[in-house]
């Protein structure tokens, strides 16, 4: 299996940068595997004071890869229970969590960028939930979007599908930072830095109660969800749009 | 005024035939640190507001405000680093003033005229209305001491939700634009000036209310919120005396004390 997800870590710093950059790092079987394997590797790691999220090449994410498993829809399942998995170890890390986003963080990449504790983006980069436009349910990411945004403003978002800008997500509080383009790799690191500096003790401890308070902890809530997904994405709805979408 | 007299900290004026009390701090040349001396104050001022609401059958309101450079700038460190005790003790009264505004019943109001950090912050946060003017700042500092402000959390995500994960552990102060969106600040002053005058008429524009009506939708909301969840308060004053208590904390906090008192 290629690498398809790296990790270097300096000064307390994790990157884990998603390497499909041809694909705009499509969530393909092989990465969202690499994916989890890597992030469940930190967890442990006493001396990772943050973890940077980020994609290489032009886009962060551009959601799952749904077209290399076309004719496959069993396995379209399956990825997004792996996905629910990945999210779940992004959010129980115990140190806190970046998501750098240039160019896209479509669907699953955009539940990639809120799952993580902050989401660092530029004012053009294109993100959002256009799920329900393809047929397909996003309950395997929405319960993630309830607990940043609340409730209301999820069921909007998510029932109404599409994208939007990088300074809409911010205004409406799925990016928790929106800068320039070309000062999103140092805003990034300001932020890492800032965040390595703080009582690492104390820094997870806070983390650790924000999860208990928001229902992260919840794994089977999440795990339901996805199979909400899972089944949907097998039906004939989504398939054919699917189909139609690739023109098969 | 209930507590005239010389050298107050905080100055607390009953207005408008007793519906409205106004409880401001005025210790700029210690940034409204809180120390001992101004939890003192403090706690007299919820207390004796209170309870006089309490037998009122008229609307009231209390008006949470500040003069100076800073709203609140926090503990006092120079305590904390002469008794290692100490930041325990503050961390339990800071806990006693929230509950206390949490608990009043009538609504309270914050005008929030520049930096409210650390426990500061957390006072806000156990405001029901919060104005801020544009200097106003909100952060908890504090993972810098080895401090966590677990402490804060009900009342942040009663206001914030999801956006607690940013306010609580962002190492830079947000803005009062930022805390706007957020959701913590709930109308912003452009004109500092004019704060004063907009808090006070909030306020009593409050004090037109049904005054049952607003205690009990306030007793609901600190119910539905979570932010007056007694387990989730007591636990997380825990978890905040445990870290202020612990080894990094005492360390951290001597080394950030120690560069505090460079000459800059």
């Amino acid at each position: 299996m290629s690498t398809l997800v790296s990790l270097d870590i300096t000064d307390g710093i994790a990157r884990v940068c998603m390497r499909r950059p041809e694909a705009r790092n499509a969530l393909s079987r092989d990465l969202i595997t690499q994916l989890r394997s890597t992030i469940e590797a930190l967890r442990s790691r006493a001396d990772v004071r943050v973890v940077i999220l980020e994609g290489d090449g032009k886009s962060f994410c551009a959601g799952m890869d749904l077209k290399a498993v076309a004719t496959d829809p069993v396995a379209m399942g399956d990825m997004l229970r792996a996905l629910a998995e990945t999210s779940l170890a992004i959010r129980k890390l115990p140190m806190p969590t970046i998501a750098k986003v240039q160019g896209a963080a479509i669907g699953g990449g955009c539940g990639l960028m809120v799952v993580c504790d902050f989401g660092v983006t530029h004012p053009e980069a294109k993100v959002g939930y256009p799920e329900v436009d393809l047929g397909i349910c996003p309950a395997v990411v929405a319960p993630w979007l309830v607990k940043k945004i609340g409730a209301g403003p999820a069921r909007a978002m998510l029932l109404l599908g599409g994208t939007m800008s990088g300074a809409e997500g911010y205004a409406k509080g799925i990016a928790s930072h929106c800068v320039p383009l070309d000062q999103l790799e140092s805003a990034t690191m300001a932020l890492a830095t800032g965040l390595a500096k703080g009582g690492p003790l104390a820094i997870r401890e806070t983390k650790r109660w924000l999860s208990v308070l928001d229902g992260s902890n919840d794994d089977a809530a999440i795990r339901e969800a996805a199979e909400i997904s899972a089944k949907i994405i097998q039906g004939g709805e989504a398939q054919e749009r699917l189909a139609k979408m690739w023109g098969s | 005024m209930f507590n005239a007299g010389m050298d107050r900290l905080i100055t607390h004026e009953v207005l408008d035939d007793g519906a409205l009390h106004r409880i401001t701090f005025c210790d700029d040349a210690r940034r409204n640190a809180l120390s001992r001396a101004m939890f003192d104050e403090l706690d007299a001022a919820l207390a004796a507001a209170s309870s006089t609401i309490a037998g009122r059958q008229a609307a009231s309101c209390v008006l949470l405000a500040a003069t100076g450079r800073a709203f609140c700038s926090g503990f006092d460190l120079g305590a904390c680093v002469a008794d290692p005790t100490m930041m325990g003790t503050f961390l339990q009264r800071l806990s006693t003033a929230v509950r206390m505004l949490r608990s009043m019943p009538c609504p309270v109001v914050a005008a929030v005229q520049g930096p409210a950090l650390a426990g500061g912050c957390a006072l806000v946060t156990a405001c029901d209305v919060v104005i801020a003017g544009p200097a106003a700042r909100f952060a908890y500092p504090v993972h810098r001491i080895g401090l966590s402000p677990a402490i804060s959390l009900p009342t942040l995500r009663g206001h914030t939700g999801g956006g607690a994960r940013t306010v609580a552990l962002a190492p830079e102060p947000l803005d009062a634009v930022a805390a706007r969106a957020l959701g913590l600040v709930h109308e912003l002053v452009d004109d500092p000036a004019a704060l004063d005058a907009r808090s006070l008429a909030v306020s009593r524009h409050l004090l037109a209310k049904g005054p049952q009506a607003l205690a009990s939708i306030k007793r609901w909301m600190n119910a539905h919120d979570g932010s007056c969840d007694l387990a989730a308060l007591d636990a997380t004053l825990a978890a905040s005396v445990a870290t202020g208590l612990s080894d990094e904390s005492s360390a951290m906090l001597a080394a950030t004390w120690a560069s505090m008192q460079k000459p800059r």
